[in-house]
C-alpha cells in the first residue's frame, strides 16, 4: 500500500512549535465566555482537569506517533491497531472535530473583527466567517505557508504579558475549585466544552513523518507542549476571572480583550484583538491543512472517492479535498452559535481520544514486538483511564450537540458500508427512503387540503400554492425513488 | 434512451435543489429570520423537532438526487 510520508526535517523545537501553534489558537478567545457561564470562577480548575485528561491521551499519542510516524495521526494508529469500521470512525471523527474547529476559528475571527467595526447586524458574524473561509481556502490552494515559530513565540509573549500585567494590576481572590456536587458537575461540563483548547497538540503526532528522531522528539514535544499550555491557560483564566466580573465575561464574546482593556487600557485591547485575529487565521489555515490530510488518507484507503487525491496542476496542492472541507466549514459557521459548534467539536475529539487509547491497547496485544521508541508509563492503567474519562466527559456534552454527534456517527456507518455492502444496495435503500418521504409529503398535502388541524398554521391565501408545491415535491420523490430502485448501476 | 436520461437528469437536479432549499429553510427557521416561526405558529420548544424533520428530508433528497445525477455521468 502506498504510504503518504514526508521528509524528516523538523527538530524538537519545531515539533514543540507545531504543537503550540496547533493548540494556541482561537479557542481560548471564543470559548471562554460560555465556559465561565458554566463554571464561574472554577473555570481555572476545569482547564487544569482538561489539561490532565489531554495529557493522558497525549501519552498514548506519543507512543503511537513514535511507533507509527505516518501522515494521518490517529487514523493511521487506528488503522494499524483496530482496522475496519473503528479505524474509519477514528478518521471520520478527526475530520468532524477539525471541521467544527475550523468553523469556530472563523466565528472567532468574525467576533474579533467586530471590535474594530461594531455593526449590529444579526447575520454579519456568519457572513464574515464564511468570507474568511473562502479567502483562506483560496490561499491554501495557492500553497500558503503555515504559522511560523516566531508567531507562536509572539503569542506566548502576549499571554505572559497579560498574566504579569494582571498580577501587577492586583487580583481579587476567588474560589477556583468546586465545593458542591453541582459545582463538580459544572466543572465536567466545562471540561467537555473546553476540551478542544488542548487538542491541537496532536498536530505533532500527525506530522510525525516530518520530525527527526521521532522516538525521542515526538513524546518530548508533546509533553513540553502540554505543560506549557496548562500553565498558560490556567493563568489566563485566573487573571481574567480576577480582573473582570463573571457577568462581564459571560455577556461578552471577547472577554480576554476586555481583560486586556481593564489591565492595559485601549492599547492592550487593540493588541489582544489583533492577536486573536491572527490566532483565528492560524487555526483556520491549520484546520484546512489537517482536514485535507485526513480526507486524502481516507481516500487513499478507498473509503472516499479517489478524486480527493488529485492535486492542482499549477500549485501542486490538494485543491479538491481543500474545497470539499471548506464547504462544510461554511455550513457549520453559518449557524453562528459558538457554544453549539464548540460542543460538537468537543464530542468528536473526546470520542476520537477514546479510540486512540483503545488503539494503543490493541496494538500492544496485536504487535507486541513492534519497535516502540517511547512507551507510556503505567500501562495499561493510563490508556484505560483515558478511555473511561473520555466516556465520562461525553455524558456532559450539551444535548443538541450530542444529537448531531450521533447523526455524524450514523453517517459514518452509512459511508463505510457503502463500500462494504455495495453501491447498488445503498442506492436501492435511498430509493426506498425517497418513496417513503414522497408518501409522507402526499399525506401532508391531503391533510392540508381537507382542512385537518395541523400542528403548524399555513396562511389561508397561501394554502393552494403550498398544496401544489407539496404535490410537485411528492411526485419528484416518488419518481426518484422508482428510478433509484429500478436502475441498475454499472458499478 | 435519451428521454430516460433527460428524466433522470431533471428528477435528480430537482431533488438536489429541493434538498438544498430545505437546508436553507431550516437555517431560516432556526434563526427565525423574517419571523418565520411566528408566521408558521411554531413555538420555540418545538423548533428542534421541525429542524430534525427538515434535515432528514433534505438529507434524503440530496443523497437520492446525487445517485441519479451520478447515473448520468456513468
Amino acid at each position: 500500500m502506498k504510504k503518504l510520508k514526508g521528509k524528516r526535517e523538523l527538530g524538537l523545537f519545531q515539533a514543540v512549535m507545531i504543537g503550540l501553534g496547533g493548540a494556541i489558537g482561537i479557542e481560548i478567545f471564543v470559548l471562554f465566555n460560555y465556559a465561565t457561564y458554566l463554571a464561574g470562577s472554577t473555570i481555572v480548575f476545569a482547564l487544569f482537569i482538561c489539561g490532565i485528561i489531554n495529557l493522558l491521551t497525549m501519552l498514548s499519542f506519543s507512543e503511537l506517533g513514535a511507533a507509527i510516524p505516518e501522515v494521518g495521526g490517529e487514523y493511521s494508529y487506528a488503522k494499524a491497531a483496530l482496522g475496519g469500521f473503528l479505524a474509519f470512525l477514528t478518521g471520520w471523527l478527526r475530520w468532524v472535530s477539525n471541521a467544527f474547529g475550523a468553523a469556530l476559528a472563523a466565528l472567532g475571527f468574525a467576533y474579533n473583527i467586530s471590535y474594530f467595526v461594531p455593526v449590529d447586524m444579526p447575520l454579519l458574524t456568519p457572513l464574515i466567517a464564511s468570507i474568511i473561509i473562502v479567502v483562506l481556502t483560496f490561499l491554501s490552494i495557492r500553497g500558503i505557508r503555515q504559522i511560523g515559530p516566531m508567531i507562536v513565540i509572539a503569542f506566548i509573549a502576549f499571554f505572559v504579558i497579560l498574566i504579569l500585567g494582571g498580577l501587577l494590576h492586583g487580583l481579587e481572590f476567588k474560589i477556583f475549585y468546586p465545593s458542591t456536587l453541582e459545582g463538580a458537575s459544572n466543572v465536567f461540563a466545562t471540561t467537555a466544552y473546553t476540551f478542544i483548547m488542548f487538542l491541537g497538540m496532536r498536530a505533532i503526532a500527525a506530522g510525525g513523518s516530518e520530525i527527526k528522531a521521532p522516538g525521542k522528539n515526538i513524546p518530548r514535544a508533546i509533553l513540553i507542549s502540554a505543560v506549557v499550555l496548562m500553565v498558560l491557560y490556567c493563568s489566563i483564566a485566573y487573571v481574567t476571572v480576577s480582573v473582570l466580573s463573571l457577568d462581564d465575561i459571560t455577556k461578552s464574546h471577547i472577554p480576554l480583550t476586555l481583560a486586556a482593556k481593564q489591565i492595559f487600557g485601549e492599547t492592550g485591547a487593540i493588541i489582544l484583538t489583533i492577536a486573536a485575529i491572527i490566532a483565528a487565521l492560524s487555526s483556520l489555515s491549520t484546520a484546512i491543512m489537517v482536514q485535507s490530510s485526513i480526507t486524502r488518507a481516507l481516500s487513499r484507503d478507498g473509503y472516499l472517492p479517489k478524486f480527493f487525491l488529485s492535486t492542482h496542476r499549477r500549485f501542486k496542492t490538494p485543491h479538491i479535498s481543500i474545497i470539499f472541507g471548506s464547504i462544510f466549514y461554511i455550513l457549520f459557521a453559518a449557524t453562528g452559535v459558538v457554544e453549539f459548534v464548540g460542543y460538537v467539536a468537543g464530542f468528536a475529539s473526546i470520542l476520537g481520544f477514546a479510540l486512540v487509547n483503545l488503539s494503543l491497547i490493541r496494538l500492544r496485544m496485536k504487535m507486541p514486538h513492534l519497535k516502540r521508541p517511547f512507551k507510556i508509563p503505567l500501562y495499561p492503567y493510563v490508556p484505560i483511564a483515558g478511555i473511561l474519562v473520555s466516556i465520562l466527559l461525553l455524558l456532559f456534552i450539551e444535548r443538541s450537540a450530542l444529537s448531531l454527534g450521533i447523526v455524524f456517527i450514523i453517517l459514518s456507518l452509512l459511508t463505510y458500508h457503502v463500500g462494504m455492502v455495495g453501491y447498488n444496495r445503498i442506492r436501492i435503500a435511498f430509493g426506498g427512503m425517497s418513496l417513503g418521504v414522497g408518501g409522507f409529503v402526499a399525506l401532508f398535502a391531503y391533510l392540508l387540503r381537507t382542512g385537518y388541524p395541523l400542528p403548524i398554521s399555513i396562511p389561508p391565501h397561501l394554502s393552494a400554492i403550498i398544496f401544489c408545491l407539496l404535490i410537485f415535491i411528492c411526485a419528484i420523490n416518488i419518481l426518484a425513488g422508482v428510478l433509484n430502485i429500478v436502475t441498475k448501476s454499472k458499478r | 434512451m435519451k428521454g430516460r436520461k433527460l428524466i433522470i437528469g431533471f428528477v435528480g437536479a430537482t431533488q438536489e435543489a429541493i434538498g438544498a432549499l430545505t437546508i436553507v429553510f431550516s437555517y431560516i427557521l432556526y434563526h427565525d429570520l423574517f419571523d418565520v416561526q411566528i408566521w408558521l405558529d411554531i413555538s420555540a420548544e418545538h423548533v428542534f423537532f421541525y429542524l430534525l424533520l427538515l434535515f432528514v428530508f433534505g438529507f434524503v433528497s440530496i443523497i437520492s438526487g446525487f445517485f441519479l445525477l451520478r447515473e448520468l455521468s456513468q
